[in-house]
């Protein structure tokens, strides 16, 4: 198809009104072109820009309004993974406790008891230390007490002189 | 619409949460998705209420937005999917508000009524004119004749030979043209004024 100028006049138009090219007249051919202009007129931003720029900021707000809501579901998601790392430990014993098939509270126990012997042990130990230190330190001190009650037997007017009698 | 500079940097700042290049995006490509829209199926509040979905879902994924292609490109499809996917819910119905969101556009006051007038009478050939088409070929005289989009352009987007764009805008043109010779326009010196 020819496209032709759209600048001829509009008396020359209704010269053409009868038949044109391609069996369509040329009125017909205007139009199209007038409908196509129309057409492309509506793709740019209307005269009331005003009211372009407040749809335009309304619309912006209400998709940042929705950021929220967004990250609410990646929270919640953090928020369960964070859990399950956290009770980890207890399923491990209760995933035990079911294998054994005894109570669940076996493991724990158990737990528990070996680290109160160990605890005792060390304790133990930290005793048995402490006297091999104290022990040689224990007969001095001993005598010492033994020496302090002989002077106390000793008459205070005998003790008191300092030399021996001529 | 942006040149591809000014797009690529105002997607950068809208991807932070920029408000204000979210708005200006939206400020761009509002009026002609929503007029493209409004072509493809006949109602301006569904054109309006379609591009509104049309922005959200886009600036909600704009770190999945490969910016090789054109933001309009990806604008215009997801559009486009989301208005089939109406259309397939619900059948469309008589577009009565045509004239209605013709004569909001109108850039005359509305005092000056003999132009309203061969304004509407334009757009009614319009109508006419876009309801001869049928897909795709209605889209592609959109996108060419509305939009702008060059044929290499439309070639890609529709995944189609740029011959084959160029054989349906010749054919659509060939039935445009056939309807709007079959209105007998009353007076054609008022439309072509």
């Amino acid at each position: 198809m020819t496209w032709r100028n759209d600048s001829r006049s509009n008396n020359d138009a209704g010269r053409d009104d009868a038949a044109g090219r391609n069996g369509f007249s040329h009125r017909a051919e205007r139009l199209l072109v007038r409908v196509l202009l129309s057409l492309r007129r509506e793709a740019r931003h209307s005269s009331d820009r005003a009211l372009d720029a407040q749809r335009a900021e309304d619309l912006a707000d209400v998709i940042l309004s929705d950021f929220p809501r967004r990250v609410i579901p990646f929270g919640i998601a953090a928020l369960a993974l964070i859990t399950l790392v956290c009770s980890m430990p207890l399923l491990r014993d209760a995933m035990v406790g079911v294998s054994d098939g005894s109570a669940a509270v076996v493991p724990v126990a158990n737990v528990v008891e070996s680290s109160l012997r160990n605890h005792g042990a060390a304790m133990s130990d930290g005793i048995e230390t402490i006297r091999a230190v104290v022990s040689p330190f224990a007969g001095e001190s001993a005598a010492e007490s033994a020496n302090d009650e002989v002077e106390k037997v000793v008459p205070p007017s005998v003790a008191a002189a300092p030399f021996k009698k001529s | 619409m942006l040149d591809p500079q000014t797009e690529r940097k105002t997607i950068q700042r809208a991807r932070r949460g920029d408000r204000e290049a979210i708005a200006e995006l939206i400020r761009a490509y509002q009026r002609p998705l929503e007029a493209f829209l409004f072509r493809l199926c006949g109602k301006s509040d569904l054109a309006e209420d379609i591009s509104q979905e049309a922005f959200v879902r886009v600036i909600r994924s704009l770190d999945r937005f490969d910016e090789r292609f054109r933001f309009s490109t990806w604008l215009f499809t997801i559009g486009k999917r989301l208005l089939v996917n109406h259309q397939q819910k619900m059948r469309p119905t008589a577009d009565s508000d045509f004239i209605e969101y013709r004569a909001s556009d109108a850039r005359t006051p509305a005092t000056e009524t003999i132009e309203i007038e061969r304004t509407q009478q334009v757009s009614k050939m319009v109508e006419i004119a876009i309801e001869s088409l049928v897909s795709p070929q209605r889209e592609i005289v959109l996108l060419f004749h509305q939009q702008g989009w060059s044929v290499q352009q439309i070639s890609t987007e529709l995944s189609m030979p740029e011959g084959t764009v160029k054989s349906h805008l010749f054919r659509a043109r060939r039935r445009m043209l056939d309807a709007i010779e079959r209105t007998g326009v009353r007076n054609p010196e008022d439309v072509l004024r």
